[in-house]
């Protein structure tokens, strides 16, 4: 089955720079996770902070458009994996794995049809 | 309506058709509609042809004949051939016993339903509807809400083993003390809710004789796990007593004022097999302790040997340090206030309180009997009313009204 790996954190955490000490270990260790997951990996990235996000919203079939994130929280979405794997608890067994930088959570999500 | 034949065969056998079925078709609607599907049929059939030789092994033909249909009935709709196995020979089905023919697939089926992934609260339901057969009208009951809600809820938790790829396989090594952990917890509430009722009426009373069989099952399955052998105990100690909870007024009566001769012995013998078994396996954990006090309490004779206060004690000092928890916490007070008297007894009570205690019943209850004790006579009323007021059952409220009757002054 094919799985939505989301993670969430608080981006605070790695600083306004691009390049921080906190942002440049978190990428190594997911670029060695990758590595380990091989195969079962299928895609995915990190993603810039939500200083650079946009979000297009529908509200009353009307669109509008604003900075920022769709939702204002302590812990934002941070990157994802899409993994393929037997079932839930091997989807858990990689969540579990998977690096973060202090607190956080990986919500593991299946993919429609996957 | 079902013979008590079929009802016979469906209570032993149910669990293990529906888990065979289950881990078979990998599908939790497919096992449980075949089920319900092949009694439908012996319902029909057994009155005009008598009942067959081996029930157990009738029904699993049906029920796998039934789950086959609906399997390809699924298949065709989704264009694929389905993946699970045709029905046995019939010389395959003359040779083997039931025992035999059905998979014990009990074990899987226990460990799908209280997937650390469902819902807590749809754990316990799932299991019981599903491993120990219960309606869902009776499962609602036990877990006072209504019909609609349950049923509801356990289309959720299908839904959700179903979409998110719960496995249909035993768990690997890594992830058993989790997985073991889900397990026990959901049969501990679900026991809880069974022991809650004195009474022990209606659908309440097949309910925890349920639980006896699944604790024991369970407890069969994993003979290596020492805190599954000690909720076996818990539950046989727990049932041994439940004789002895009410009075010839339909009152409950506390387990120090039981009558220990109106006691089940077989089951106490049982609970104390599964204790020593469990002891035997590694250090108590928070199961083993509560079955030890079950099993202190089991130990009494008669009415005239001293309650064993300061070993319960004792005790409940040791699962604090694993459990800490309102209902450990008051229940150490109890113990406290024999043991030490009422005064310690009521500074620990009032450290417990405002901790969300206002509508927890049993604080008020042991709060009511401790001031009637140290001749608080009108903090007694008032304790003893708030109970009261938090709807308690039927035989608690029998016995509480009797407790306020008494208090004077």
């Amino acid at each position: 089955m094919q799985y939505a790996l989301l993670i969430y954190e608080d981006e605070a955490i790695y600083g306004p720079e691009k390049d921080s000490p906190a942002m440049r270990d978190i990428v190594a260790r997911h670029m060695a996770f990758g590595a380990e997951l091989g195969e079962a990996r299928k895609g995915g990235s990190g993603l810039r902070s939500t200083a650079a996000a946009t979000t297009v919203r529908t509200a009353a079939g009307a669109k509008s458009l604003h900075d920022g994130p769709f939702a204002e929280t302590k812990e934002q979405l941070g990157g994802f994996y899409l993994i393929d794997v037997p079932d839930l608890d091997a989807a858990i067994a990689v969540a579990r794995r998977l690096p973060l930088a202090g607190d956080g959570a990986v919500e593991i999500r299946p993919l429609l049809g996957g | 309506m079902r013979s008590a034949g079929l009802e016979a065969a469906a209570r032993t056998a149910g669990a293990r058709i529906v888990g065979a079925l289950a881990v078979r078709f990998r599908d939790l609607d497919i096992a449980e509609d075949a089920f319900a599907d092949a009694c439908v049929k012996a319902a029909r059939a057994w009155p005009a042809a008598g009942e067959p030789r081996d029930p157990a092994a009738w029904l699993w033909r049906a029920a796998l004949t039934s789950a086959l249909d609906a399997a390809r009935r699924r298949a065709v709709r989704a264009r694929l051939r389905p993946d699970a196995p045709e029905a046995e020979t019939d010389a395959e089905r003359r040779l083997a016993s039931d025992e035999a023919i059905i998979p014990d697939d009990r074990l899987r089926l226990i460990f799908i339903c209280c997937h650390p992934a469902v819902a807590a609260e749809a754990r316990a339901a799932l299991t019981l509807r599903l491993v120990c057969g219960l309606s869902t009208a009776e499962i609602a009951w036990a877990f006072l809400v209504p019909e609609a809600t349950m049923a509801q809820r356990l289309v959720r938790a299908k839904r959700k083993i179903a979409e998110a790829g719960v496995p249909f396989e035993t768990p690997a090594p890594e992830a058993w003390p989790e997985r073991l952990d889900a397990v026990l917890s959901t049969l501990e509430i679900a026991y809880a809710k069974a022991h809650e009722d004195a009474a022990g009426a209606g659908a309440h009373a097949g309910y925890a004789r349920e639980m006896l069989d699944l604790t024991g099952l369970l407890a069969s399955l994993l003979p290596g796990h020492a805190e599954v052998q000690a909720l076996a105990a818990l539950v046989c100690y727990a049932e041994a007593r439940r004789p002895a909870r009410l009075d010839e007024h339909g009152a409950m009566t506390p387990l120090s004022e039981q009558d220990p001769c109106l006691w089940r012995r077989d089951l106490i013998a049982a609970g104390d097999r599964y204790l020593a078994r469990g002891e035997a396996l590694g250090p108590a954990g928070p199961l083993a302790l509560q079955a030890r006090l079950h099993g202190l309490w089991c130990a009494r004779c008669s009415l005239a040997e001293p309650p064993p206060w300061p070993e319960v004690l004792a005790l409940y000092d040791a699962l604090l340090e694993q459990r800490e928890d309102r209902v450990v916490r008051l229940n150490r007070a109890v113990a406290l206030a024999e043991v030490e008297g009422l005064a310690a007894a009521l500074a620990e009570l009032e450290a417990l309180e405002g901790k969300a205690m206002a509508r927890f019943a049993p604080y008020h209850a042991v709060r009511a009997d401790f001031m009637r004790r140290a001749g608080r006579a009108s903090e007694a009323r008032e304790a003893y009313r708030a109970t009261l007021a938090l709807d308690p059952a039927a035989a608690e409220r029998l016995w509480l009204e009797r407790r306020l009757a008494e208090v004077h002054g």
